[in-house]
C-alpha cells in the first residue's frame, strides 16, 4: 500500500478532491499547511513571502492504483497548459500496514 | 465523540509518551449502508427542529450534512516507535477509538522511517526514537 501526499494550491483543493472521488478514491485527509518551494518563496518588491499557504492531501491507496491517482492529481492541480511555479508536489511513500479502527482489522 | 484525550491516555498507558498531533479534516470510503444513514438522519432531525427553525430548513441542513462529500474534523497523530512496539501501540489506539457506530472511527497507517536524529544530542537511529 502507498501513501500519496500531495501539496497543492488551496484554490485547487475542491477540484482535486472531486476528481479523486469520481475516480473512486473518496477517502482523504486534508491539512492546511504553509511552505515554500525551490523558487525560495515569492519576492514582490523588497518583500519575500516564503510561507505560502498550501493544502496537503493524504490518500492511502493500493499499489495498483498509483498511476491513476497520480495522473488525476497532476491533471487537476496544474494551472495553465504548461503549469506554473507553485502548483505543488506529489510524494509517494510506502505503508507497511493499515488498520481500520471501526473494524479492528488490518486492511484498507 | 471526542477521542483525543482517550487516545493520549491510552498511548501513555501503552508506554508511549511522545507524539505529534495535527488538526486535520478527513473522510473515509463512502458509506453504502442506507439503513445507517437513515438512522443518523432521524437522530439529527429530532435534534434540529425547534421553535427557531422550520422542518424544511432542518431537512435541507441535515441532507447536506450527510452528503457523501463532507469532510469531518479529525486528529492526526504521528508516533515514532521501535518495530517491536508497533503491535502494542496499534492495539492501544484501536482500543481507545473503536465505537459501536462501526463507521468513521479512523485509520492507522504503519510506515517505515529511514532515520531519526535527536537535535539536542545529535544521536541518530534507534537511540533517537525514545
Amino acid at each position: 500500500m502507498l501513501l500519496i501526499r500531495a501539496i497543492i494550491r488551496p484554490e485547487k483543493k475542491d477540484d482535486v478532491l472531486a476528481e479523486l472521488s469520481n475516480a473512486g478514491f473518496n477517502a482523504a485527509t486534508i491539512v492546511d499547511v504553509v511552505g515554500r518551494g525551490k523558487q525560495k518563496g515569492i519576492r514582490i518588491g523588497g518583500m519575500v513571502y516564503d510561507e505560502i499557504p498550501k493544502v496537503l492531501i493524504l490518500v492511502a491507496i493500493e499499489n495498483a492504483d498509483r498511476e491513476k491517482v497520480i495522473s488525476t492529481i497532476l491533471a487537476t492541480a496544474k494551472t495553465g497548459p504548461e503549469g506554473t511555479f507553485g502548483d505543488g508536489k506529489i510524494f509517494v511513500s510506502s505503508i507497511d500496514e493499515v488498520y481500520t479502527i471501526s473494524k479492528g482489522t488490518a486492511g484498507l | 465523540m471526542k477521542k483525543t484525550g482517550a487516545t493520549k491516555k491510552a498511548l501513555v498507558s501503552a508506554g508511549v509518551a511522545g507524539f505529534t498531533a495535527v488538526k486535520v479534516s478527513g473522510r473515509g470510503r463512502l458509506v453504502t449502508d442506507t439503513a445507517r444513514i437513515e438512522e443518523c438522519r432521524q437522530k439529527l432531525l429530532a435534534m434540529g427542529v425547534n421553535e427557531g427553525s422550520s422542518q424544511a430548513d432542518t431537512e435541507q441542513l441535515v441532507t447536506s450534512f450527510l452528503d457523501e462529500s463532507r469532510f469531518f474534523p479529525r486528529r492526526l497523530f504521528t508516533i515514532l516507535a521501535h518495530d517491536e512496539d508497533v503491535k502494542r501501540i496499534v492495539d492501544a489506539i484501536i482500543g481507545a477509538n473503536r465505537t459501536e457506530h462501526g463507521i468513521g472511527d479512523g485509520t492507522i497507517f504503519v510506515m517505515p522511517v529511514l532515520d531519526a536524529v535527536r537535535v539536542r544530542t545529535g544521536e541518530s537511529g534507534e537511540a533517537a526514537i525514545w
